[in-house]
C-alpha cells in the first residue's frame, strides 16, 4: 500500500464489495466455459 | 495542454500500470508454484517429504521470497495494488463449489450455522471485553473483535465502515490478521494430525478459527480434499453472517456507544449490501455442477469437473502467492503491544472453542 496516498475506509469497503461481484462473475463464467467445452480437458496447465 | 492538466494525466496513465505489473509478478510466481508442485515429486521420486508438500506451501514460500526481493528493490509498495488476495481466493472458492455436491453443502449447513453463531458471538464478546480490560479505543476493539471472530480482513473492513474507524486502526487490524493467519496455515494441520482428528472435524476446526478465508483454504488443502470441503463450507457460512454482525454493530455504535444524534437505524438494504456475494457464486456453482453431473456419464463428468478443479487450483495458488507478498510485520510495531496481546489471547480462545464445537458438531459427518 502506498504511503503517499493511502486509501480511506470507504474506498476499502467499496473495493471489497466490487471484488465480491467480480470474483462471482469470473468464477461462474469460467465454470460455464468449462461445462460447454470452450475450455477443454488438457488446456489448463 | 497546461502542466497542471498533464500531471493528473500522467497519474492516470501510471495508476493501472503498477497494479498490472503486480498481477504479472503474482502470475509468474504462480506459474513457478505450479511447476514445482508438478515436478518436485518426480525430481525427488524416492522422497516421501517431496510427495507430502502441497502447493500452498510452495506458493506461500515463493510469495515470501518475492516479498523480500520486492522490498529490497523498493518495488513492493508500488506493485501491492496487484496482490489481489481477496479476488483470487473468492474466484477460487466459486470454482471450488463445482466440486462439492449440493447435498454436502445442505447437510453441512446446519452444524456450520450453529458453529458460526456460537463462535462469532462468544469470541466477539470475549475480544470486546478483553479489549476493554486492556484499555483499547472502542473502535479498535470493534475491529479486532470482528476480525478475530468472523473472517479476518473482510470483517475488519466491514466493521471499520460500521463503526467509522480510523484508517490506521483498520491497517493495524488487517496486519494482525495476516501475521497471525500465516503460521496457523501450517500449525493447525499439524495439530489436527497429532490430535488424530477426522478430516471433517479438522476442516470444521480450521474453517472455524483461522481468520482469513485464503488461509483457511490453504490449511484445508494441506489436510486434504474432504477437510477442504468442510473448512470452506464453515468459513463461507461465517462470511455470510458478516452482514448481520455489521448491521448490529452499526446500530450498537450509533445508539449505545456513541449516541450519535439523528442516526438512522440500518435496514434490510444494509444487510444485503454487506452480504458477501461470492457466497451466492459458491452455492450457484455447486447447484450447476450437481445438475450437470446428472446429465453426462460418470467419466465425462469427472474429466470436465477436473478442468474446473485445475482452474480452481490456479486461483488458489495466486491467492496464496499474494498472502506471501502481502505479509508485513512492520505495521504491527506501530500498533503497540496491547492490541497484539488482545488479538493473540482472543485467537487462542477461538482455537480452543472451535476445536470443542467442531468435535461436537462434525464428529459423525462425512463428505461423500
Amino acid at each position: 500500500m502506498s504511503n503517499e496516498n493511502p486509501p480511506t475506509v470507504a474506498e476499502h469497503t467499496r473495493a471489497a464489495l466490487n471484488e465480491d461481484w467480480a470474483a462471482t462473475i469470473v468464477g461462474l463464467v469460467l465454470l460455464a466455459l468449462v461445462l460447454i467445452g470452450v475450455i477443454p480437458t488438457g488446456l489448463v496447465p | 495542454m497546461s502542466s497542471e492538466a498533464a500531471v493528473p494525466a500522467t497519474a492516470r496513465s501510471t495508476s493501472w500500470q503498477w497494479p498490472a505489473l503486480g498481477v504479472l509478478a503474482v502470475l509468474v510466481l504462480g506459474a513457478a508454484t505450479r511447476a514445482l508442485d508438478k515436478n518436485v515429486p518426480e525430481w525427488f521420486s524416492g522422497s516421501d517429504l517431496a510427495k507430502a508438500i502441497e502447493f500452498p506451501i510452495y506458493a506461500i514460500a515463493l510469495g515470501l521470497l518475492g516479498n523480500v526481493v520486492l522490498t529490497v528493490t523498493g518495488l513492493r509498495d508500488r506493485l501491492a495494488g496487484g496482490f489481489r488476495t481477496e479476488f483470487f481466493i473468492k474466484t477460487g472458492l466459486v470454482l471450488l463449489g463445482a466440486s462439492i455436491n449440493l447435498k454436502v453443502i445442505v447437510t453441512a449447513a446446519g452444524p456450520a450455522i450453529v458453529q458460526g453463531i456460537v463462535l462469532i458471538s462468544t469470541v466477539f464478546l470475549f475480544t470486546w471485553w478483553l479489549g476493554g480490560r486492556f484499555g483499547l479505543d472502542d473502535r479498535l476493539r470493534a475491529l479486532l473483535s470482528a476480525a478475530v471472530s468472523i473472517c479476518g480482513v473482510s470483517a475488519a473492513i466491514a466493521a471499520a465502515g460500521a463503526v467509522q474507524a480510523k484508517r490506521e486502526q483498520l491497517a493495524y487490524s488487517a496486519s494482525m490478521v495476516i501475521v497471525f493467519a500465516l503460521p496457523s496455515i501450517f500449525i493447525l494441520p499439524a495439530l489436527a494430525s497429532a490430535l488424530g482428528l477426522s478430516p471433517e472435524v479438522a476442516g470444521a476446526w480450521i474453517g472455524g478459527n483461522i481468520d482469513t478465508t485464503a488461509a483457511v483454504t490453504a490449511a484445508g488443502t494441506i489436510v486434504g480434499e474432504n477437510a477442504l470441503a468442510v473448512a470452506t463450507i464453515v468459513k463461507v457460512t461465517q462470511n455470510a453472517l458478516i452482514g448481520i454482525v455489521v448491521v448490529a454493530l452499526t446500530a450498537w455504535f450509533a445508539f449505545r456507544i456513541e449516541r450519535r444524534p439523528g442516526a438512522e437505524r440500518p435496514g434490510l438494504g444494509e444487510l444485503w449490501r454487506r452480504f458477501p456475494k461470492f457466497v451466492l457464486g459458491f452455492v450457484a456453482s455447486s447447484v450447476i455442477a450437481t445438475w450437470y453431473l446428472t446429465t453426462v456419464g460418470a467419466d465425462e463428468g469427472k474429466a470436465v469437473i477436473g478442468v474446473a478443479n485445475d482452474l480452481r487450483t490456479w486461483f488458489l495458488i495466486l491467492a496464496f502467492v499474494s498472502i506471501g507478498l502481502e505479509f508485513r510485520v512492520a505495521s504491527l510495531k506501530e500498533a503497540g503491544w496491547r492490541p497484539i496481546a488482545v488479538f493473540a489471547t482472543a485467537t487462542v480462545a477461538n482455537v480452543l472453542l472451535a476445536l470443542g464445537l467442531a468435535t461436537v458438531l462434525f464428529s459423525g459427518f462425512t463428505v461423500t
